[in-house]
């Protein structure tokens, strides 16, 4: 950039400058330009409570109408050029606040392989720090760009080196090795065999093998609830068939591939399971096969399951594995045209993660990343091409949009009716997978923590279940309702947030701000428990990281009743609006047949009359001792999604209320004794332990699967260790959001175009949380 | 030769009555030295002509001072700042929240629609290679004319005291004729602008113009009907809306409902934000405008709500008619009238903090149905009405 002031010079020039200037100030407006996380938290700045509309700064329009943005966190590169297109759209004199540590350095991503520094590709005015940030320091930002414009000069915070008084202290203590692959070969045994006490599991070991005699290779229950079916890449599509036909595995939850390179294989798994036949509900039965590493071709299941269908895609970008059959291969999905290539692949290497910086390392905090050169985000051409001879019309929503979040939607509209819709994911693809290869498995807690912000807790607990699956760790009685309790507060808050995006979609502001009113509510106790509003991490493998007081456990307590009175206002101005009912009614039917057949999860598959919720199906933490209603609906229409999810928020108070009365009377540990082993004074607090504890966690050797109940649905967790090194080989992550893609595509066709927003709110999609 | 004497005469015999100034004015000349200089000012003349007393007559000659006073421009300027203030105050109110506010924290943020107005002067404009260059610099100047003309047929009096510029028999139609010219400006701007988003919002324009305005100009027929007549001054003098039990809305509430959907669909006001649904089409007709025009066109629909909510007082309300503010004269029907408009202008922009919006399907079946029916039975309302009074 020659000139980075070239578009607010203006301002300083004329007889008129000072009331320019002074216009300037007051009448910032930050267009609609979601980016990242962070948005979770705009959303809050902007609404009651923060209210960023006393500053005179109205979230309204887009760019052409506006004079600022605020770039909420990471830019990926395919974000990064819709933020040169917004930025230079928008008319002179032009503002940029980067909010959120990534977006200054990269934060927890900075060593992606997909992110790039907005400050290369826009001229930033003011960094705001913090993971996510809090709305005060945002209204901060722009208080501070108030000044600047003004000319009052503010130099930001300059950092100083300071000698640690106790560094010689520091060297005595053990510091834990940086996260490191140890074996040069590591042995990735996908069905490792293991005794448990699963009667049902044998049974149905045995009617596999007599259901799929001469296709298979193996098959090894591999841990309770956890079947492998190993085959060959001849097989599969047999197997899968059969599966499905005979034994009723009606959906894919996962579709995995791993690399070996010193065996020169891949390794390819699909994790299905039923939602038709109740006993099946909580078995994942993996089929896995291996090809070569080069030229590696499969048979796709789409065929066979369409809910692989976009898992499908995405690992043909990631791994360059071939599914033949997916009409998708060849083509970019989620990645941007300039991402690496094959960029999961093990000879893709990111830079490297330490744990504690040595004293005689230079530590490298930025990665050079080169701003993207082209600005064509290329639609499937074919989508395009045919448009204009069938007479209709294409229309591209997003990324910046003000009905969008990050996500592009590409319609074919015919009259008024959506002829066809092109998803777009990958916007906000922070290769969380890849880096989870690079870090400690502790580490690793807040990066998926970062997966949904508005939904913490839920991610957080998902991670951390399948840590202690593979570890075998018991969890305390008094953590295991106080996990409980945590989790449900972020469902309510998810929950709600997604409430909100539903209302202000349909125009109605009010809604959003009475939603977002409930959801500061319940942030209140998550940061008297960790000080953090939306990143607590405060769950980690055995327990929790130190104890919650009773005066913070009365204070929820109080928090239902308090939500209670807000939530009674919302359903009056809102749920029970006519327009509302008449906008919601009947719109986006996705039928039982159909949800299951895209692979749904959460309330959404609830909602079309699948009584499917792991909380009831298999039980972890605290479900099985609390009382509470899993909601279904059989219309599976935009309202009934709605609906059922406010019907939920009341069974999680219920839930949150039974937790906490339960808790009071339960003293004892929150940490396990398993995972302490000698440094049993932490029990109630880790600090000051927490490096000895868990700097060196090692899982076994094996692939451990866990799915959990996430706000939107079920979150699958796969990691693949070797059984030596303190990083996971492979870390396969399927979020709800993504699960959900395919059906709220499906949903959304044939629908009127007004609609697709009744749909998308419906759905309760979030972008940060489907692309990883 | 123009009859200057004869000219002057009829502008200084027809003045707006405000006891007022001369209250003013009599205790202005009873100050020591500031009374010299008024007396002064006043006999001031040049070519034997008192320039001063002209010039103070022009500007109450009736009028030019509905014109340009009330009910006409300079009303509608301050509507403009106030409104769109008051619009984010109430509904940040309804929203638990404060709105515009830090900008002047002793009067409430009140002079934040003057910096967005500043700001918006001050940009750049920009016109996309894809634009007609012309048609899209000019057709939102051009929306001015539709707009403003109805100005001119307003009337703000009461009873037997009309303040209304021009008074014609057929005021209201051409009113109607000039608000029904609005959205084929709208149309051409979205035209001009060749943008995805402003043709699928010049559709929407298109289709909820045909939608309300035959409920709309059905409504305003049963009131012409109920009146016998369409002159404004008419309308609301004589026995027609004497008292508050002789208000159009009493006597015909289904017209006045119509009216008023009438009015929200037109305006593109919530829960009819179609044309301009900016989750959905992102401001429509007006997505690529930037800068003073795209302030023009986002003052412009507060414009249209003036003029429309000023012929709702007239209609339904019993336009300036109200209890006789003392020394104010004739000025206390213009307030009356301006305060009844603002509030029907509140209840018309604080619909954005209740309703969702509707899908435009749905307003078209609101607008070909219902309202229809409802107009209709107004109008045979009215003529039942007249028949009885």
């Amino acid at each position: 950039m020659e000139n980075p002031n070239e578009h607010i010079d203006f301002l300083e020039s004329g007889p008129l400058a000072p009331l320019k200037k002074w216009s300037a100030k007051w009448s910032l407006w930050p267009c609609h330009f979601i980016t990242s996380c962070c948005g979770v938290e705009l959303a809050h700045a902007f609404a009651c409570g923060y209210d960023g509309e006393r500053l005179g700064t109205l979230n309204l329009g887009i760019s052409r109408q506006s004079n600022f943005i605020i770039v909420e966190g990471t830019i990926t590169r395919k974000m990064a050029r819709a933020l040169q297109f917004v930025y230079g759209q928008m008319p002179d004199p032009k503002y940029v606040n980067v909010i959120g540590a990534c977006g200054e350095r990269g934060g927890i991503f900075w060593n992606s392989y997909n992110i790039t520094h907005p400050s290369d590709i826009v001229p930033v005015d003011f960094f705001v720090p913090g993971c996510p940030v809090t709305p005060e320091s945002l209204l901060r930002g722009v208080r501070a760009l108030q000044d600047k414009i003004m000319g009052v000069d503010k130099k930001t915070i300059e950092f100083k080196k300071v000698e640690l008084p106790f560094e010689e202290k520091l060297e005595e203590r053990m510091v834990p090795t940086s996260p490191k692959i140890y074996a040069p070969t590591p042995e990735i045994k996908v069905d490792v065999k293991r005794v448990v006490d699963w009667d049902f599991g044998k049974e149905l070991e045995h009617t596999l093998r007599k259901e799929l005699k001469g296709l298979f290779e193996s098959v090894t229950i591999t841990g309770k609830d956890r079947i492998a079916i190993r085959t060959t890449p001849e097989n599969l599509i047999e197997v899968a068939r059969k599966l499905k036909g005979q034994m009723n595995f009606d959906h894919v939850k996962s579709v995995n591939v791993i690399q070996v390179p010193h065996e020169r294989k891949f390794i390819v798994e699909y994790v299905t399971s039923s939602y038709g036949i109740e006993e099946l509900m909580t078995v994942l039965v993996t089929i896995y096969t291996e090809i070569g590493i080069k030229n590696p071709k499969i048979p796709s299941l789409t065929s066979v399951w369409e809910s692989a269908n976009y898992s499908e895609r995405e690992l043909h970008e990631f791994f360059g594995v071939w599914f033949e059959g997916n009409d998708w291969m060849g083509r970019k999905f989620v990645l941007a045209p300039d991402t690496p290539d094959l960029p999961l692949r093990k000879e893709y290497k990111i830079p490297e993660e330490r744990y504690v910086f040595e004293k005689d390392v230079e530590p490298e905090f930025m990665v050079p990343i080169e701003p993207p050169k082209d600005l064509y985000t290329p639609i499937w051409e074919e989508f395009v091409e045919t448009a204009p001879a069938s007479d209709e019309i294409v229309v591209p929503i997003g990324p910046h949009h003000p009905g969008s979040g990050h996500l592009r939607v590409t319609f074919r509209i015919k009259g008024d009716r959506i002829v066809d819709a092109l998803p777009e994911p990958g916007f906000v693809h922070r290769s969380m997978e890849k880096l989870a290869e690079n870090k400690l498995y502790i580490q690793n807690v807040p990066l998926f923590e970062r997966l949904a912000i508005n939904d913490p807790a839920s991610m957080n607990l998902a991670y951390v279940r399948t840590l202690e699956n593979a570890l075998d760790v018991e969890v305390p009685e008094r953590a295991k309702y106080l996990r409980t309790i945590l989790s449900e507060l972020s469902r309510i808050e998810a929950f709600y947030y997604d409430a909100g995006i539903f209302s202000l979609f349909f125009g109605h502001t009010t809604g959003f701000m009475y939603c977002m009113a409930i959801r500061e509510m319940i942030i209140e106790p998550l940061v008297h428990i960790s000080g953090s509003r939306s990143g607590p991490s405060f769950i980690v493998p055995g327990g929790l990281r130190r104890d919650i007081s009773d005066d913070v456990l009365g204070m929820i307590d109080n928090i239902t009743f308090a939500i209670h009175k807000r939530a009674k206002k919302f359903e009056s101005i809102f749920v029970n609006n006519p327009v509302t009912i008449a906008r919601a009614k009947g719109v986006g039917v996705l039928t039982k047949e159909d949800a299951i057949r895209c692979g749904m999860v959460g309330p959404f598959l609830r909602a079309s009359g699948v009584n499917y919720d792991i909380r009831k199906v298999a039980p972890y933490d605290a479900y099985d001792k609390v009382d509470f209603e899993v909601t279904t609906g059989d219309d599976g229409d935009c309202l009934g999604r709605f609906l059922g999810r406010l019907e939920e928020i009341r069974e999680s108070v219920k839930i949150v209320k039974q937790g906490v009365d339960a808790v009071r009377d339960i003293k004892g540990p929150i940490l396990s004794e398993d995972i302490l082993g000698e440094y049993k004074e932490a029990s109630s607090d880790i600090k000051g332990s927490f490096f000895r504890v868990f700097g060196n966690l090692v899982l076994p050797k094996g692939e451990w699967t866990t799915i959990t109940e996430a706000a939107r649905g079920t979150t699958l967790f796969t990691i693949n260790s070797d059984g030596e090194s303190n990083v996971p080989y492979r870390v396969r992550v399927i979020s709800p959001s993504w699960m959900n893609l395919k059906g709220f595509m499906e949903a959304a066709k044939g629908e009127r175009y007004a609609d697709f927003w009744a749909v998308y709110g419906s759905f309760g999609y979030f972008p940060p949380e489907a692309d990883r | 030769m123009i009859d200057i004497s004869g000219l002057i005469g009829t502008i200084m015999n027809n003045p707006v009555n405000i006891p007022l100034l001369y209250v003013i004015y009599e205790f202005l000349l009873k100050i020591p030295v500031l009374g010299g200089i008024v007396a002064f000012l006043l006999d001031f003349s040049i070519l034997g002509m008192p320039v001063v007393r002209y010039i103070i007559g022009f500007v109450l000659w009736k009028p030019f001072f509905t014109l340009i006073i009330i009910p006409g421009f300079a009303t509608l300027g301050t509507m403009l700042l106030v409104l769109p203030w008051l619009e984010r105050k109430l509904v940040a109110r309804m929203q638990w929240r404060v709105g515009p506010r830090e900008i002047e924290p002793h009067t409430r943020g009140s002079i934040q629609l003057l910096a967005d107005t500043l700001r918006f002067l001050c940009q750049e404009v920009i016109i996309h290679k894809d634009a007609h260059k012309h048609y899209f610099l000019q057709f939102p100047f051009l929306y001015f004319i539709p707009v403003l003309l109805p100005l001119l047929f307003i009337n703000a009096g009461a009873v037997g005291h009309p303040l209304v510029p021009i008074e014609t028999p057929y005021a209201l139609q051409i009113m109607i004729g000039l608000i029904s010219l609005m959205p084929v400006f709208i149309i051409g701007v979205a035209w001009a602008s060749n943008n995805r988003f402003s043709f699928i919002g010049a559709v929407r324009e298109a289709f909820m113009y045909f939608a309300y305005e035959i409920p709309f100009i059905i409504s305003v027929l049963a009131m012409i009907v109920l009146y016998g007549t369409s002159n404004t001054a008419e309308v609301v003098s004589g026995v027609n809306q004497s008292t508050w039990l002789h208000w159009g809305i009493i006597l015909n509430p289904f017209a006045a409902l119509t009216f008023f959907i009438a009015t929200a669909m037109a305006t593109a006001r919530l829960p009819f934000d179609i044309p301009e649904a900016d989750q959905e089409v992102a401001f429509g007709p007006f997505v690529e405008y930037t800068g003073i025009v795209f302030g023009l066109a986002y003052i412009m629909a507060y414009e249209k709500a003036y003029v429309l909510a000023a012929i709702m007082t007239m209609l339904f309300f019993g336009g300036g008619s109200g209890p006789v503010i003392p020394y104010l004269g004739e000025l206390s029907y213009g307030i009356w009238f301006v305060v009844k408009t603002l509030i029907i202008l509140l209840v018309l922009v604080n619909l954005r903090g209740v309703y969702p919006r509707y899908r435009i399907d749905q307003a078209l079946s609101i607008g070909w149905g219902a309202m229809l029916t409802l107009a209709l039975f107004a109008l045979v309302w009215s003529v039942v009405i007249g028949v009885i009074i």
